[in-house]
């Protein structure tokens, strides 16, 4: 008996020990990084500011995609030729000037002289043709148009396409910025992230923070901000915690039904904008029902967006009942001829396709079919705001008839379902969305691997509107795709989306802006004395 | 999906492993050398154990809907895809050969110990999961010791006074505490110690002020079926006629009860433990979700989400090696502590 007490006892030691020392080998790391809690006192007169994010970066590399919330601390270290200001009006940024000699077949950029990388690389032509070099990312997605970049000289480029485009807004996205060719070694492999930025990356601990500091050299305002701590908090409603604790000064991606009790909170500042985003309901044109117009229309009918900012938006975002573009959007057409809900012009409608409610149960049939759809609705970062939505659009259809099947999907599972074509609407947000060029248009071409409509005079005016330089023509054009797409409706759009920023009060001087993912740090500074 | 497959597997692991224990179960004379005999028998079966590992995870990964090729290239590039890009992905991560010659390769790397790099951030796969094991490990050994000493002491509680308000009130707040989710506890307790209290910080991961939530949220939840099975096993051996000639003898009843009662309830309570134990090295995705705790569980769903192929292959492999140690472990120690099962062939 004693032995095994013994045996016992021996192997709680060695799991206290293995445990202790699992904690010990944290303390070294932990020490460093202890900012966050203790941010009152003294401390704060050094200007350090801790923002929560959702999601680590992942990727710090030019020739890969930063996915989730990566691109808020981007937008912190490295910069675009072309920047956009809070209300998306193009403005210089490492270019000061630009000119399409040939009507937006060639561009050519003018650089800002006198600007050093974060390790005092000279930043110049060479930087440029580095950064959209054949396999960025840039070019192996949407620049595929670029046919090859070249230096004038050391302050001038030269973007050589295949076919016009209004390029200048392309190089706005975040996604795409100017990194110093020292970010890789010889051999091509990424080293770390060096760009021209008002903020120098320091260091990053996988899934828990990525700590910046203020960029001494930077050509522009330097921020009155010493150092940027970004913490990586998945969980929505600790992040929202965390704010009202002062762990953190700053969160993103407040959620909807947060902001009204955080807006009544003493020390709290909410910060509202309409974004370039608008959820809409993408319908499978290829496949009955929806390969009819009419059901489509009845489903702009038979949809109140109204209520779905209402009832589960808390009133945050602006009902869209139609319009494709966010009223901030550059041609967003303010006098749209959108849709009202009228659920009898809705069942007249699918009266007129054929489903009438024949045999009495309240769903609508047609040659014995019941009207079933199947929406698709993903896992990903928008998955709380979608799953709320797809349950109003629900509710909304069984009024008219229609029974509405909702499936919760991993990504990669909707995109199968996408190329199988075994799918009758996926609910989405913001695809092919930057700065306030209307880009989206492009996914109901044939062209588009996400499309599933098809329609020849839709993409030829699509093809015109993106490769026409000229403002007038390019208005007129779009205006024109509006209208198609509310006659047509290959897409219902829901709600433009507002995106909600909290900070504690003593984070002064911050302007939110428009453009998402982004985060403007620009003039912020903290003021203790507030707390 | 892989979530799902990933708890059934670990589930199928530990079935596998408990039918074929009962094949090999020491046997005795010559206690000591026998033992060593069953643990090195045990080691070998986790081979066993870990190539069907290999297998279910590689299939699940492959049979998965969608094209892998197309995935990468997904989360790569985003949603705007060419099918030449695609085509390079699938070039570039040797991706066109059969499926066999691809677990084959896949297996070859593993045996050599190389987990393969992570698709999307191209880090060294291993190297990404040891660095999550100590704040795996801390939060395992802290939420288990946590739950013990809650469960213990009330299941014996409970056991000793079934029948009046204490015992009840154990038994009450065990079944509270196995109703409520984690996620939901978690959170409160965030409002209670951290926002309204100040005592922890909300999340993060550093010192012992940051693990005291978690730890608190998973030991407390944990202890709730722990507390039911200390509960109901102590009071088995009450009945015991044990018990009876040892109260006849004239013991004392604190020896009685821990020295005799205690000693022979506490075998189930390990197993369960160690099985516990097991999971938690696997990951507590979701406690580890609610406080930013940077844990192998998490660095799972993360990789999940991000289509990181290769980097949930590597995880679950992983997990599966931790969770047949430690239930080796709890075998093992089982086999010390029950003096039947050592003396059972001999006898």
């Amino acid at each position: 008996m004693d032995k095994k007490l013994n045996i016992m006892l021996l192997l709680l030691a060695l799991l206290a020990v293995i445990s202790a020392s699992a904690c010990i080998g944290e303390e070294k790391s932990g020490a460093a990084k202890s900012t966050g809690s203790e941010k009152a006192g003294p401390e704060q007169a050094l200007q350090e500011l801790v923002v929560g994010i959702s999601t680590d970066v992942n990727n710090w590399n030019i020739e890969l995609f930063p996915d989730g919330d990566g691109r808020f601390v981007w937008s912190q270290v490295y910069e675009t030729l072309v920047r956009l200001d809070p209300d998306l009006q193009l403005k210089p940024g490492l270019a000061t000037s630009w000119e399409t000699p040939d009507k937006g077949k060639t561009w050519v950029f003018h650089l800002r002289e006198g600007v050093a990388f974060h390790d005092g690389t000279p930043f110049n032509a060479d930087a440029v043709v580095f950064s959209y070099k054949e396999n960025s990312y840039s070019r192996q997605a949407m620049l595929r148009a670029i046919d090859h970049v070249e230096a004038l000289n050391a302050s001038t480029v030269k973007f050589v396409l295949k076919k016009p485009m209004s390029l200048p807004f392309y190089l706005t996205h975040i996604a795409w910025p100017v990194m110093s060719p020292t970010c890789v070694d010889k051999e091509g492999k990424f080293i770390k992230p060096i760009g021209t930025g008002s903020f120098k990356f320091e260091k990053q601990v996988k899934g828990q923070e990525i700590e910046l500091v203020r960029n001494e050299e930077y050509w522009g305002n330097k921020s009155e901000l010493t150092k940027v701590t970004f913490k990586v908090i998945p969980e929505v409603s600790t992040r929202v915690m965390a704010l009202e604790t002062g762990e953190v000064d700053m969160i993103l991606k407040v959620p909807e039904y947060d902001v009204i009790r955080l807006e009544k909170e003493q020390g709290i500042n909410v910060y509202k904008k309409h974004t370039t985003f608008t959820d809409f309901l993408q319908f499978n044109c290829k496949k009955s029902p929806f390969d009819d117009k009419k059901v489509r229309q009845s489903i702009a009918y038979a949809v109140d967006t109204d209520q779905i900012v209402k009832t589960v938006l808390n009133g945050i975002g602006t009902p869209a009942k139609g319009r494709p573009y966010s009223p901030i959007m550059l041609y967003s057409n303010p006098g749209l001829k959108v849709y009202s809900p009228d659920p009898e012009k809705a069942r007249a409608l699918l009266a007129e396709a054929g489903w009438k409610d024949t045999d009495g149960d309240g769903v609508l049939d047609k040659n014995g079919k019941p009207l079933q759809v199947k929406l698709l609705v993903g896992k990903g970062e928008w998955a709380d705001r979608h799953n709320q939505i797809s349950q109003v659009l629900q509710a909304e259809l069984k009024k008219v008839g229609i029974v509405l099947e909702i499936q919760t999907l991993e990504g990669g599972a909707i995109s199968s379902l996408e190329n199988s074509g075994d799918f009758d609407i996926i609910l989405r947000s913001g695809y092919y969305v930057w700065g306030p060029y209307p880009k989206h248009f492009f996914i109901h071409t044939s062209m588009c691997p996400n499309s599933h409509y098809s329609n020849e005079s839709y993409d030829k005016l699509e093809d015109e509107a993106d490769s026409t330089i000229d403002p007038e023509k390019q208005k007129e054009l779009y205006y024109a795709l509006q209208d198609f797409v509310i006659e047509e409706v290959p897409a219902f759009y829901l709600v433009h989306e507002e995106k909600v920023i909290a900070a504690s009060s003593s984070v002064r001087g911050y302007t939110i802006s428009a453009e998402d993912p982004w985060l403007n740090l620009e003039g912020v500074y903290l003021d203790n004395k507030s707390e | 999906m892989s979530l799902n497959f990933f708890f059934h597997s670990t589930n199928s692991i530990y079935f596998l492993q408990v039918s074929l224990q009962s094949a090999f179960l020491p046997a005795d004379k010559n206690g000591n050398e026998k033992m060593w005999k069953y643990i090195v028998k045990r080691l070998l079966l986790i081979f066993v154990v870990l190539f069907g590992v290999t297998l279910v995870t590689f299939s699940a990964m492959h049979f998965a809907p969608g094209d892998p090729a197309e995935l990468i290239a997904l989360a790569r590039y985003g949603s705007d895809l060419s099918s030449e890009q695609i085509e390079a992905v699938r070039a570039m991560e040797k991706l066109e050969s059969s499926v066999c010659i691809q677990y084959m390769k896949w297996m070859d790397q593993l045996l050599h110990l190389d987990f393969g790099k992570s698709l999307i951030s191209g880090d060294d796969i291993l190297t990404e999961i040891l660095i999550r094991l100590p704040a795996t490990i801390k939060l395992a050994f802290s939420s288990l010791c946590i739950s013990l000493l809650i469960a213990l002491p009330a299941g014996i509680l409970g056991a000793l006074h079934k029948n009046t308000f204490l015992g009840q009130a154990c038994v009450f707040g065990s079944l509270l505490g196995v109703s409520i989710p984690n996620f939901w506890l978690g959170v409160l307790f965030i409002w209670l110690f951290s926002l309204n209290l100040g005592f922890f910080p909300s999340f993060g991961y550093g010192g012992i002020e940051h693990l005291a939530l978690p730890a608190l949220t998973l030991g407390t939840s944990m202890a709730a079926v722990t507390t039911r099975l200390t509960r109901a096993s102590m009071l088995e051996a009450l009945n015991k006629e044990y018990i009876i000639t040892a109260r006849a003898k004239g013991l004392d009843e604190r020896t009685v009860i821990l020295k005799h009662a205690l000693k022979n309830a506490l075998l189930p309570v390990v197993t369960f433990s160690g099985m516990q134990l097991g999971y938690l090295l696997g990951g507590a995705v979701v406690v580890e979700t609610v406080f930013s705790w940077p844990g192998i569980g998490k660095l799972l769903v993360d990789s999940i989400f991000a289509r990181d192929f290769s980097m949930v292959q590597g995880c679950v492999i992983f997990i599966a090696v931790l969770f047949s140690l430690s239930n080796l472990a709890v075998d093992i120690l089982y086999a010390f502590l029950d003096p039947r099962i050592r003396y059972e062939k001999h006898n």
